[in-house]
């Protein structure tokens, strides 16, 4: 009971919402992409690079929030050459989605070490870190649940926020509606004179700023550091939670908490010792086996037809006993 | 003059898809343009709607010169275009489809409301009926039909084109619609609609135009002309629509239904204890009005729909448990319903689309390496047979005409050498000249002794081709009728759910 006590409580809600935050801009960026029918694998790479440039940023600047917009703008150059060769190039969006991120992982490592001289992470070099919004109120209303919604930096409100908007987006905006259309049929978006190009090349410009926003926070939320590979793999997390979700922001933000729990709950059991190697696993174990028992409907129909097949098999002589009330079900 | 076409010349490399043609069309009148499949009717009506650009030639609307830059100039000059395949967003709602791209709003967000009010308000006006709010993806083609119209009115269109409208309709949905067209007439609107199906042709029209091989032949009032004229002005000969005479050859039983029932995608049943034999040497037909578990029966038969109980035993395997390949192996060859969704692969040549399913046997593939050469030249043999027109074995089939990628279909299955033939809308889009081919393959075939079933919306095809005709209606057999002396009534009651008994006279076996 006691060890159960240790494993769940406000500490750990508040946990998963602060690593849910990352992977949930990261997936409600790519859910823009993914919308307008784009397999935008390049998610971990624009990640990357936003976290990285929000540091230099940051450390040029002094000011936390330079750094978020040098993150973005970093970002928005990657989307902007993945939507140049993606859509006016044609390129393949796998091919291109790993050669940005492969190019991402490089660029920051060579940076880093041309840059500051060093490999493996910047530390300390004053980088800002985001402050902590404290609201006002929350004390005294809610006493000691307050940390569920004050005291978060800046992003991670941001993350939370943008999900009910996503959803106002597609439902309520012309933007939200054509992107839509795009990659569901794009020959009724053409018979309409709605330029196909134009609207993936905003999709794509959306998501890179989503992403951007997501590596900033990474380095300058709560930890103020840069590390090699920082972003771990949780743009391709995002591609597996989209791919599961189909760009649905509410989806999303389920698939996220999901594996922003599991993250936290992970660290948790860091502290009863563990090795860590297999800790480190279990998010994405948790995530991936989850996010395969809810999909189970819309499995592949190989998958489900086979099933169906073999109860099919397994049933004939029942079957056939209630033929009658069968299809009258 | 509503629309003046002067003397317009669209090329496709060196092929002129349309040569010199001059038509004119009166406001007010409802003009039929015919012609052969790959005649050009699509080209030039893409040409008038801005949707390609002519080589030579001018366009007048309402005795103005205009320029079709693009579809944007056409619908603002009044045109409005119906395309021979719908291009609605499934997941969307009728409101949405109706006016995407014109989207109503307030405060710069989607006024829902409003949208539904006005589509709600529009099709009142017009007589099409249409539920506002639902959704694309659960509706059957007819209402798919009535959305295009209305997107089309909802921009204020006053002529209005469709191409080939009533090919996917059923015959009373098909009524249904030329009466929406007649109203629009009435009103002083102008309709220019392309159809294969000349006793529509000349039911509704006031004006006939003929195409030929891109070149105009003729323009003229309907009432001038009989049927055989209109055959004759678009293929250059007679036309035979006379019952196929035959002998009874009808060998053994190669496909046995009993008591087969299906659900359809909104898990309700569709198919209802269907029980029949097809035997080989016969044709047996299906009838009934679309949606009354045709489509469902196809599907459970090809292995792309669970049955829910029955089995279907093709020369002794019970279909309902394999997958669509191996009942392929079993010997079933298949030409589907909807051409574009399973019958080709658009993006690929003509040759690809002939070798899939026989990519794994010889002479197409040796040692498991695909030999294109004999794809190719088999290909070709096929061109020739069936009479596709195209430029060679290499062309793309999107590029081919509605009626030519319906024969690389036919010329795929009918190669197969299964003993069983499921044909769904055997001549769906396809011009007279070429249903008249198809159907002596089709003959040709049960001659061979294969056994054949075919389905159709046109009770008049299956009158010319089956021996027996099974009637269905609410996913029921209704009865059944033999095809010599056929009744067409007497069909058209079981179709509209008079039992067969109730029907005049006695089951004609
Ligand atoms: N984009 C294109 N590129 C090359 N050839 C084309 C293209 N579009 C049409 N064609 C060719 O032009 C000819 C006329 O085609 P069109 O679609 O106008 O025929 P159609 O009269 O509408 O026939 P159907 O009754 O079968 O629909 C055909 O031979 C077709 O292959
Ligand atoms: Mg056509």
């Amino acid at each position: 009971m006691e060890v159960l006590d240790k494993l769940l409580n406000v500490a750990l809600l508040v946990a998963t919402l602060r690593t849910t935050a990352p992977i949930l801009l990261v997936g409600l960026g790519g859910s823009f992409t993914t919308k307008a029918g784009i397999f935008n694998i390049g998610l971990e790479g624009q990640m990357l690079v936003g976290a990285f440039f929000a540091v230099l940023g940051s450390i040029w600047s002094g000011s936390a929030f330079v750094g978020v917009l040098c993150g973005v703008a970093a970002a928005l150059v990657f989307a902007l050459v993945f939507a140049l060769l993606v859509v006016t190039f044609r390129a393949n969006e796998v091919v291109v989605g790993l050669a940005l991120n492969i190019l991402a992982g490089g660029m920051t490592i060579s940076l880093m070490k041309a840059v500051f001289g060093t490999r493996g992470s910047i530390v300390g070099h004053g980088i800002v870190g985001l402050p902590k919004v404290q609201i006002p109120w929350a004390r005294e209303l809610l006493g000691s649940w307050a940390p569920l919604v004050s005291g978060y930096t800046p992003l991670v409100y941001v993350a939370f926020f943008a999900v009910p908007l996503l959803v106002l987006f597609y439902r309520r905006t012309r933007l939200g509606l054509y992107i839509r259309v795009v990659g569901e049929k794009p020959e009724a978006a053409e018979a309409l004179g709605i330029s196909i190009a134009r609207i993936r090349y905003v999709a794509s410009l959306l998501c890179g700023l989503l992403a951007g926003l997501a590596g900033a926070h990474l380095s300058l939320g709560y930890i103020t550091m840069f590390t090699e590979n920082m972003s771990s793999g949780r743009g391709f997390m995002a591609v597996a939670i989209l791919i599961f979700s189909n760009g649905d922001p509410l989806r999303v933000l389920g698939g996220c908490l999901l594996f922003g729990f599991a993250d936290a709950f992970s660290l948790r059991l860091q502290t009863f010792g563990f090795p860590s190697y297999l800790i480190l696993a279990v998010p994405y174990a948790v995530a991936l086996v989850a996010l395969f028992a809810l999909s189970y409907r819309s499995r592949p129909r190989i998958i489900r037809e086979t099933l169906e097949s073999m109860r099919k098999l397994l049933s004939v002589e029942p079957g056939r006993a209630d033929a009658d009330n069968t299809p009258s079900t | 003059m509503a629309v003046e076409l002067i003397g317009v010349t669209k090329r496709f490399g060196a092929f002129a898809a349309n040569d010199d043609v001059s038509i004119a069309v009166r406001r007010g009148e409802i003009h039929a343009i015919i012609g052969e499949n790959g005649a050009g009717k699509t080209t030039l009506m893409n040409v008038l709607f801005g949707l390609l650009q002519p080589d030579e030639g001018a366009i007048r609307i309402e005795g103005k010169d205009m320029v079709m830059a693009d579809p944007a100039a056409a619908i603002a000059a009044g045109l409005g275009m119906v395309h021979q395949h719908f291009k609605l967003v499934p997941s969307l709602s009728v409101a949405e489809n109706v006016f995407l791209g014109m989207e109503i709003r307030r405060n710069g967000l989607i006024d829902h409301a409003a949208q539904i009010e006005k589509t709600r308000e529009l099709s009142e006006r017009f007589g099409l009926k249409v539920e506002p709010t639902e959704r694309v993806s659960l509706l059957s083609v007819g209402i798919e039909q009535r959305i295009e119209i209305l997107k089309v009115l909802a921009r204020g269109a006053r002529i209005i084109i469709l191409d080939e409208p009533t090919a996917v309709l059923t015959p009373q949905e098909s009524r249904e619609l030329f009466q929406t067209l007649r109203g629009f007439v009435a009103g002083g609107m102008t309709v220019i609609f392309i159809s294969h199906h000349l006793e529509e042709v000349m039911e509704v029209s006031d004006t006939v135009t003929v195409l030929r091989n891109g070149k105009h032949v003729a323009t003229r009032p309907t009432a001038e002309l009989t049927k055989a004229d209109l055959v004759r002005m678009m293929v250059g000969r007679d036309v035979s629509f006379a019952r196929r005479r035959r002998e009874r050859t009808a060998g053994s039983v190669v496909l046995e239904v009993k008591n087969l029932w299906a659900r359809d995608d909104r898990r309700l049943p569709a198919l209802r204890d269907a029980s029949f034999t097809v035997r080989a040497g016969e044709i047996v037909g299906i009838a009934g009005v679309a949606g009354n578990g045709q489509t469902e029966l196809a599907e459970v038969l090809t292995g792309l729909r669970p049955a829910s109980h029955g089995s279907a035993v093709l020369k002794g395997r019970d279909l309902t448990t394999q997958s669509p390949a191996q009942i392929r192996e079993a010997g079933l060859a298949h030409v589907p319903g909807d051409r574009m969704v399973r019958g080709v692969d658009g993006g690929a040549s003509i040759s690809a689309n002939l070798l899939m399913g026989r990519q794994t046997r010889a002479p197409w593939s040796r040692n498991g390496i695909l030999d294109w050469q004999v794809a190719a030249s088999q290909a070709a043999d096929m061109i020739k047979r069936f009479d596709i027109r195209a430029r060679g074995p290499q062309d793309t089939v999107k590029r081919l005409s509605g009626g030519n990628i319906q024969k690389v279909v036919l010329a795929r299955e009918f190669t197969n050498d299964a003993d069983f033939l499921l044909i769904d809308q055997p001549t769906r889009g396809v011009d007279i000249g070429a249903q008249e081919s198809i159907h002596d393959e089709i003959m040709r075939q049960r001659a061979a002794g294969r056994a054949v079933l075919v389905i159709s919306v046109q009770l008049d095809e299956l009158l010319t081709l089956a021996d027996r005709i099974l009637v269905m209606f609410n996913g029921r057999i209704m009865g059944e009728v033999d095809g010599d002396g056929a009744d067409s009534e007497r069909i058209g009651m079981m179709m509209a759910g008079v039992e067969a008994g109730a029907a005049t006279g006695g089951a004609a076996r």
